[in-house]
């Protein structure tokens, strides 16, 4: 599997969840296991591109696909959306933030000038237990008029 | 996990695959790999269909085709489904937009029932095989209307939908393929057979075909949260000239074709399930609303 | 010169006896009180740790990953109470990759073992294996196969309260006559229920414990890294010297992690039998079942008044469902007998035994129960009296403790509820639910007085070194779990050093450099150790401008620190920080400082008001909460953006207690059906209000040196009962039991 721009080989068991190989074998702990059923998204990767739950993908499934982790939208240094959320504290724990950012950061490549409420609906499927909501929604909010 | 994988990249591949016992078909996994991590299903082979070229949305004469494979976030947001306004809303509704990029038209509709005694570890209730529907005894506020064996809820937001705007399903195994309606894919579990899906070992759900689009169509459903929440209750209305078809989720083991003039005949409830009762003739009231 | 002295601590409205060694010196610093000029607090500072958050490079306890470490898992009851009549031990122990297994009724250290052959919840630990793999360890489990006699169980508040059974004696608090109901002109009572409430942090319980060589090192997911040492120290006879305990980034806790709990010492003995590394982390499942809730409850609250409003008697009778043991009972009470002025005041707490798992603490504990219910009946009274709920709320405000009798030190709560008043178009409610829009929906404004204790205390140290590089580093004790602690520290040690931010850096997380602080509980740790944080600084600066006054030739006294910059007061000097520290070379200056005991003069509380809008659709039960403006006084404000993010946050939470959150219990088998985070709703994006809010922002020179009181708790506190008021003030309907389900709210209205 490619992660992260990188190729990879793995003898792995293909039915292996994703978030699992990305944490246990490849060391890429930056993304998060809140729940392992798809209702947190703390385990938000893009799969070419696409926010998926990485705990309901199959290590199988990947073959041949691109995923990109936390780490890897921060390999060049910490992004205008990821600036975006230090500078407006969206958020507190940060055990989602990588899920958020994964999440969007594909909203913003798809929808670079998005209203509060496509932010809402793009991210109603990342939870943040501490509630860092409003921020989030600012930091995305900011990162979009930054860029623009 | 135990289950063997296997990736075919043509469908008879893929349905020689399905025809041997023990294998399913996978694809955005939202539900069936839920399913397996609580062992309420154990596969012995899980035959992941993402190569098999099931993902399109196309027009098919007056209507569309749309691959089993296609995400629900690819459905929503298609132009094709643009007409079709109770299909499009039900895809964009569904679960989350992370859930929505994975989970499939076809996962949609077969999925399992959401009741919390099904999907608990601690109980192995009659429809996962056991003796006891521990919902009717316990906790059922969000349950079915409808008394039986089993009062489990039917989860789906696209089931009523594609069966409001008159969908039809290509269902194939590797002997061959049979249409049928929308809602011929569901059944009454038994007590011989408990499952809610009428579909025979190695049948898998293909294609849905719909006809030309109605005049008007609205989804309207109650969630517990403003998001991301499966429906307590949904309907699914659709307007071709006077005719209505007005067909619900949440209610009944599997999604019902309710009268819009008497959407409450025969789903009687329980105390802890009057409230869906309001519930459900408030969204048939303002679907009626919306698409006369 | 060093005292050593004893006093008090108020923590989670219980008192506790601390210990306190501070300096002279520490004591000495005036308070930043209203008069101080400062120009890096209370002026927004991003968090200090924000880059390694947002970028995935945080390491979390579930994230540390060590050589040769093993893998845990628990085997838990799957019934609400049982005998364990048979386990088979051994057969786990020669499972493929198992190192080491715990049975029940083996000792574990010093003290009861968190494993049972009694489990007296669904969810209750049994037994405890450790081995190569995770996997390897959960298939371990099933080999264990346990025989489990099942035994009759309570899970009903009611049931428990009729057969008596409770984990701790009935309390009673009486001031004044009991009895003085009967005498009011006015009398109104209400009945609410509230439910188990579940902290559901994101990071689920976890533990890494390494024993090696008569050293304990131990990764917690914990808000308390010196109260976990001791506890471990002391359960595993070491001296907490050779027990390390590290939590540099916490995924929440919300109240739930502040003791060592199961996962940690159970990963220590696997650890200890194994002679290796051992990760015990729950599932979500586990987390949900067995993590900790918030006590469900069922309050009568009786309030009397004479026509004019005043309190004649303020009576709750409070059932509180404890959970299978207890240990601290959640002060419900305190509203009913504190909030507002009352001669005569009564209150009953029944904390009733039931199977489920122990309450624990959950972000206000006690009082967010207790004012969901009070603050509903204050406006049930308001409505018989036709009074305004914010006037009858003015009319019976309170300036000092009625159990103490103490004043209070600070209370600017009448401000609040003019602040909210204005921000809310309160002036406008009757028209607001007058007007029924296009939509349909009934609409209303409803507010909710905040209070909570504010005050904090020893032991709370620190320690800060800055060397030739003329950087400060501060050392605390604390850890940051999310709340923004550190930055408050980074924060006030650049106000007291004159140092710009970018020049302190501060160290938390690790009991190694033997600083102590509190646990991240009870609102308490602002307020702990900024204080000892600045006399730190302070010391160094004392340092500092002795070494200036020599190096200068200029009387210390005539010296300041400020902007980066060593400056005399009539100005003659002006040179860089870097000009003394470059000549420090390999050497660095010291200073250490530390919180001094609390007042015994004053009560030291925080206070509040929220006001809630919602809108309700009445065909389908939904309830839109639309806005929340929440006004604090929470002494002066360290850092308003952090601030304003745990006001936030404690209000979201208590949008998902008054709107969707609840454990659901099968009454046949006792076992929670919604233990899954699928199932237990708490909100989404989608489900936040707008929020307003306003800090009152007095500074209280009494809560410590930096007059910061706590922020952690209040915001959460008085959100539901806001709710449930604009509810009413919506529908003219007060349903009793909370949360408001749309089928709650449906067969509310029918």
């Amino acid at each position: 599997m490619q992660v992260n721009g990188e190729r990879h080989e793995l003898d792995t068991n293909p039915a292996r969840r994703l978030v699992s190989v990305l944490r246990d074998d490849l060391g890429l702990t930056g993304t998060k296991l809140g729940c392992g059923e798809g209702a947190c998204g703390s385990c938000a990767v893009l799969l070419d591109g696409v926010p998926v739950n990485s705990c309901l993908v199959l290590a199988g499934a990947v073959d041949g696909r691109s995923v990109v982790t936390i780490e890897g939208l921060s390999s060049d240094g910490l992004s205008p959306l990821q600036r975006a959320f230090i500078e407006e504290d969206g958020l507190q724990c940060g055990f989602c933030t990588p899920g958020q950012i994964v999440t969007a950061t594909a909203l913003l490549a798809a929808n670079p000038s998005p209203s509060r409420e496509e932010i809402r609906a793009a991210m109603n499927g990342n939870i943040c237990r501490c509630g860092a909501y409003p921020k989030i929604e600012l930091a995305v909010l900011r990162a979009a008029a930054e860029a623009a | 996990m135990s289950a063997g994988y296997a990736r075919p990249s043509t469908s008879e591949e893929a349905l020689e695959l399905l025809a041997q016992p023990g294998a399913v078909p996978l694809f955005g996994g939202t539900d069936l790999l839920g399913q397996i991590d609580r062992e309420i299903v154990s596969p012995e082979l899980l035959v992941d269909m993402a190569r098999v070229g099931l993902d399109h949305v196309r027009a098919d004469g007056d209507g569309l085709a749309i691959g089993a494979g296609t995400t629900l976030a690819a459905l929503a947001s298609s132009e094709l489904l643009a007409p079709y306004a109770a299909v499009a809303t039900a895809a964009g509704l569904a679960a989350s937009p992370l859930l929505r990029n994975a989970g499939t038209v076809g996962g949609n509709l077969c999925q399992g029932t959401r009741c919390w005694y099904f999907r608990g570890v601690e109980w192995h209730c009659w429809l996962a095989g056991g003796d006891t529907c521990y919902a009717q005894i316990g906790e059922h506020g969000k349950h079915g209307l409808v008394p039986g064996d089993c009062i489990s809820a039917h989860p789906s937001d696209l089931a009523p939908a594609l069966a409001a705007v008159g969908a039809r399903l290509a269902v194939r195994c590797a002997s061959g393929e049979r249409e049928l309606a929308l809602l011929e894919l569901y059944r009454v579990p038994t007590q011989e057979r408990r499952s809610l899906l009428t579909l025979e070992p190695g049948e898998i759900v293909w294609e849905v075909r719909l006809p030309a689009a109605p005049d008007a169509s609205a989804f309207l459903r109650l969630g517990e949260r403003r998001a991301f929440s499966f429906a307590l209750v949904s309907v699914a209305a659709a307007r071709r000239g006077d005719e209505i078809e007005a067909v619900a989720g949440g209610v009944a083991n599997i999604p019902v074709r309710v009268d819009p003039g008497d959407p409450l005949a025969q789903l009687p409830g329980n105390p802890q399930t009057m409230w869906k009762r309001t519930a459900l003739a408030t969204l048939v009231s303002r679907a009626l609303d919306t698409i006369t | 010169m060093k005292r050593i002295r004893q006093g008090k601590m108020v923590y989670e409205g219980f008192e506790f006896a601390v210990t306190a060694v501070y300096d002279d010196e520490d004591a000495a610093l005036v308070p930043w009180d209203a008069d101080a000029e400062l120009s890096v607090v209370g002026n927004p500072v991003a968090r200090i740790d924000g880059a390694k958050r947002v970028s995935g490079s945080a390491r979390y306890t579930v994230d540390v990953q060590l050589p040769r470490m093993l893998h845990a898992a628990v085997l838990r009851s799957p019934v609400a109470n049982a005998r364990l009549e048979r386990i088979d031990l051994e057969a786990a122990r020669a499972a493929p990759g198992v190192r080491a297994v715990i049975g029940p009724g083996e000792a574990i250290g010093e003290g009861p073992s968190p494993l049972s052959g009694e489990p007296q919840f669904a969810g209750a630990p049994i037994a405890a294996v450790a081995a190569e793999t995770l996997d390897q360890a959960r298939a371990a489990l099933a080999l264990l196969a346990p025989e489990l006699d099942v035994l009759p169980f309570a899970v009903d508040i009611e049931e428990g309260l009729r057969a008596q059974r409770f984990t701790n004696e009935p309390s009673e608090h009486v001031r004044g006559e009991p009895g003085s109901y009967e005498s009011g002109e006015v009398r109104t009572e209400l009945e609410i229920e509230t439910a188990f409430h579940i902290q559901t942090p994101l990071e689920p319980h976890a533990a890494v414990a390494d024993w090696q060589d008569g050293e304990l090192t131990v990764w917690s997911s914990t808000q308390g890294i010196f109260p976990v040492r001791a506890e471990l120290a002391a359960r595993f006879g070491l001296t907490p010297s050779s027990v390390r305990v590290i939590a540099e980034f916490v995924g929440g806790g919300f109240g739930s992690k502040v003791e060592a709990g199961a996962e940690a010492v159970l990963a220590v003995e696997l650890s200890r039998r194994a002679h290796r590394p051992v990760s015990l982390v729950l599932s979500r499942h586990e987390e949900q079942l067995a993590g900790g809730h918030r006590a469900a409850t069922r309050q009568s609250v009786r309030l009397a008044a004479r026509r004019d409003g005043t309190l004649v008697a303020s009576e709750l009778d409070a059932v509180i469902g404890m959970g299978a043991a207890g240990r601290m009972v959640p002060p419900v009470h305190g509203p009913a007998m504190f909030a507002y002025t009352a001669a005569n005041a009564h209150a009953m707490r029944f904390p009733v035994k039931l199977n489920l798992r122990p309450v624990n603490a959950f972000r206000g504990p006690g009082y967010v129960e207790g004012t969901t219910a009070y603050e509903q009946a204050i406006d049930e009274l308001a409505a018989q009296l036709e009074l305004d709920p914010l006037e009858l709320r003015r009319r019976l405000h309170v300036d000092h403790d009625q159990g103490s009798g103490l004043p209070y030190s600070s209370k600017s709560l009448l401000a609040c509820y003019d602040r909210a008043a204005a921000l809310s178009g309160w002036a406008d409610r009757e028209a607001l639910r007058a007007r029924r829009g296009d939509d349909g929906l009934l609409r209303g404004l409803g507010c909710a007085t905040q209070m909570w204790f504010g005050s904090a205390g020893p032991a709370s140290e620190c320690t800060i070194r800055i060397g030739a590089d003329g950087i400060a580093t501060v050392v605390t004790g604390i850890q940051d779990t999310g709340t923004g602690t550190l930055t408050g520290a980074q924060i006030v040690a650049a106000e007291e050093l004159g140092l710009p931010l970018e020049k302190v850096r501060v160290v938390g997380g690790d009991t190694r450099p033997e600083v102590r602080a509190p646990a991240a509980a009870g609102s308490v740790t602002t307020a702990s150790v900024t204080p000892a944080v600045r006399a730190a600084a302070a010391s160094v600066r004392r340092a500092l401008l002795e070494l200036a006054g020599e190096r200068f030739e200029i009387s210390p006294d005539d010296l300041v620190l400020r902007g980066g910059r060593i400056q005399s007061r009539d100005h003659a000097l002006d040179c860089s920080y870097s000009e003394l520290t470059d000549a420090l070379g390999q050497a660095s200056v010291e200073g250490s400082g530390a919180r001094t005991l609390n007042s015994d003069e004053f009560a030291i509380h925080t206070w509040g008001c929220q006001v809630a809008a919602v809108a309700v659709d009445p065909g389908l039960g939904i309830v839109a909460v639309e806005h929340i403006w929440a006004v604090h006084d929470v002494g002066r404000i360290i850092n308003p953006l952090l601030a304003s993010s745990q006001v936030e946050g404690g209000v979201l939470q208590g949008v998902g207690y008054a709107l969707s959150e609840e454990r659901v219990i099968d009454r046949t088998t006792g076992v929670p059906v919604n233990a899954t985070l699928d199932d237990y709703k708490v909100p989404t994006i989608s489900d936040a209000p707008r929020i307003t809010i306003e800090f009152i922002d007095l500074p209280d020179p009494v809560a410590g040196n930096t007059a910061a009181k706590g922020l952690g708790e209040p915001p959460v506190i008085p959100t539901a009962a806001a709710i449930a008021n604009a509810f009413a003030h919506a529908t003219g309907i007060r349903p009793r039991r909370l949360p408001l389900t749309p089928a709650r709210v449906l067969e509310a209205l029918a």
